[in-house]
């Protein structure tokens, strides 16, 4: 899954936190159905990241879905 | 050549700050937020990693809500441009930078807002006094300079933030004097907004600068234009930090500014301890000579002295220093509030200013051509 933010700035809070609780994810370009979000967004398989960024404002994209919230 | 100019620019800065930038510059070369291939990443990653160390230094809880401008001239207009409303009030200084100044003062002559300036003998009054006798009802920022850029003299005081936050008045601190020598908190010093620059006692290069935020309170932007996000949208889009970042960031500045922090950070109390030896030394030895005036002689100080002598304009004092290969600043010094308060509008003041890289035989070697002047 994707996980976008509006801000930049965010994403990197983001990925930082959820390496700091061990989740496996990369900053990845922001899929282009979704280009209300900024350009780069982080890409995990590990469903605990959600929970891991409550208090975050995100949404998330699955592969062939749009974005969830 | 002795430098004593560091209020304008520190011009020798740690060998870290010198090495980062020439890292940025050769490894990674492209800026944040506009691209999304590995480097650009590594860009972004680099901002955000010095927004947060920029957030840390000036005790911020919401860790990166700092927004990077130029300079603290470009902050400082951010600021006034983008949060005060038509019938607001300022309460500032008569210490201000004319950064402080000029923007309230445009404003007022549009017409849209008032401001008042507070006298130097009542800096002296209990907070209380303080805003009793200039806080108006529609008085919505307190702002203050950490210390005047003319005298070193330290204005700011958290006890008038702290009186000022009890009328629901904003508080806003210039802390372009003195960032990176002070140690300040905004939670705990009652700060909401503040402005630094990179160039001077942070010990970074020029082009850095910027606006901490405690709340992310909506500001207008200064500048439309690309933000690296929402792209699609005819107007910045209302984000923060990046909505209020139009245009290309000085990326390889900022990164070294991050060097900077990381050095005034550990070397705090060295830097302290060097700077109050040297400025107790240069206030010691220049009141030995005959017929100066030393201005705010009296007051805790950053290493900032303003001066003059009996019989000489500043500008001949300055010239004369520089056949000496001694750079320090005379005139007006940007800052014609505090000049009036002072009253050397028509004389201008010889400005030193020293730096943790300045040594006490410069010191001396300063009075002893200082002692000569007119021989």
């Amino acid at each position: 899954m994707n996980i976008a933010f509006y801000s930049t700035n965010e994403v990197f809070a983001g990925e930082e936190k959820l390496k700091q609780n061990d989740i496996v994810c990369e900053i990845v370009p922001t899929p282009v159905t979704d280009k209300a979000y900024c350009g780069v967004c982080i890409e995990t398989e590990e469903e605990e990241a959600v929970s891991i960024l409550e208090g975050m404002e995100f949404h998330i994209i699955r592969k062939g879905e749009g974005h969830v919230i | 050549m002795i430098y004593f100019d560091n209020a304008a620019t520190t011009k020798v800065k740690p060998e870290e700050v010198y090495k980062a930038f020439e890292y940025y510059v050769r490894e990674i070369g492209v800026s944040p937020g506009r691209g999304s291939y590995s480097l650009g990443i590594s860009a972004s990653r680099m901002l955000y990693q010095v927004r947060k160390k920029t957030g840390i230094f000036f005790g911020l809880e919401n860790l990166t809500n700092v927004i990077f401008t130029k300079n603290s001239t470009e902050a400082i207009n951010l600021f006034f441009h983008g949060f005060l409303k038509t019938g607001d009030h300022v309460v500032i200084s008569c210490y201000e930078h004319n950064a402080v100044l000029r923007p309230l003062h445009y404003l007022k002559s549009i017409g849209m807002i008032d401001y008042s300036v507070i006298q130097r003998n009542d800096l002296e009054l209990s907070p209380e006094e303080l805003l009793e006798k200039y806080a108006k009802t529609n008085t919505k920022v307190l702002a203050l300079t950490l210390a005047s850029n003319l005298t070193g003299r330290i204005i700011y005081k958290s006890e008038f933030f702290e009186e000022a936050k009890k009328r629901n008045i904003t508080t806003f601190l210039d802390a372009s004097q003195g960032a990176g020598k002070m140690s300040l908190s905004m939670k705990n010093g009652q700060i909401d907004y503040l402005v630094f620059t990179g160039h001077k006692d942070l010990m970074g290069l020029p082009g850095t600068g910027g606006l901490c935020c405690r709340d992310k309170e909506e500001i207008t932007p200064l500048l439309q234009g690309g933000t690296g996000i929402f792209g699609d949208a005819y107007m910045n889009p209302k984000v923060f930090p990046e909505g209020l970042e139009a245009g290309t960031l000085n990326m390889p500045a900022i990164w070294a500014l991050g060097a900077a922090i990381d050095f005034c950070q550990q070397n705090r109390n060295e830097i302290y301890k060097k700077e109050k030896e040297l400025t107790e030394l240069l206030l010691e030895q220049l009141s030995t000579i005959k017929n100066i005036i030393i201005y705010d002689y009296g007051f805790d100080r950053l290493g900032v002295v303003g001066f003059n002598i009996d019989g000489y304009s500043s500008d001949e004092i300055v010239k004369y220093l520089d056949t000496w290969g001694i750079c320090t600043r005379g005139g007006i010094h940007c800052a014609i509030l505090a000049h009036e308060a002072l009253k050397t509008v028509k004389t201008g003041a010889v400005r030193v200013s020293v730096s943790s890289f300045n040594t006490v035989d410069e010191v001396y070697e300063f009075i002893d051509i200082l002692r000569r002047l007119g021989e």
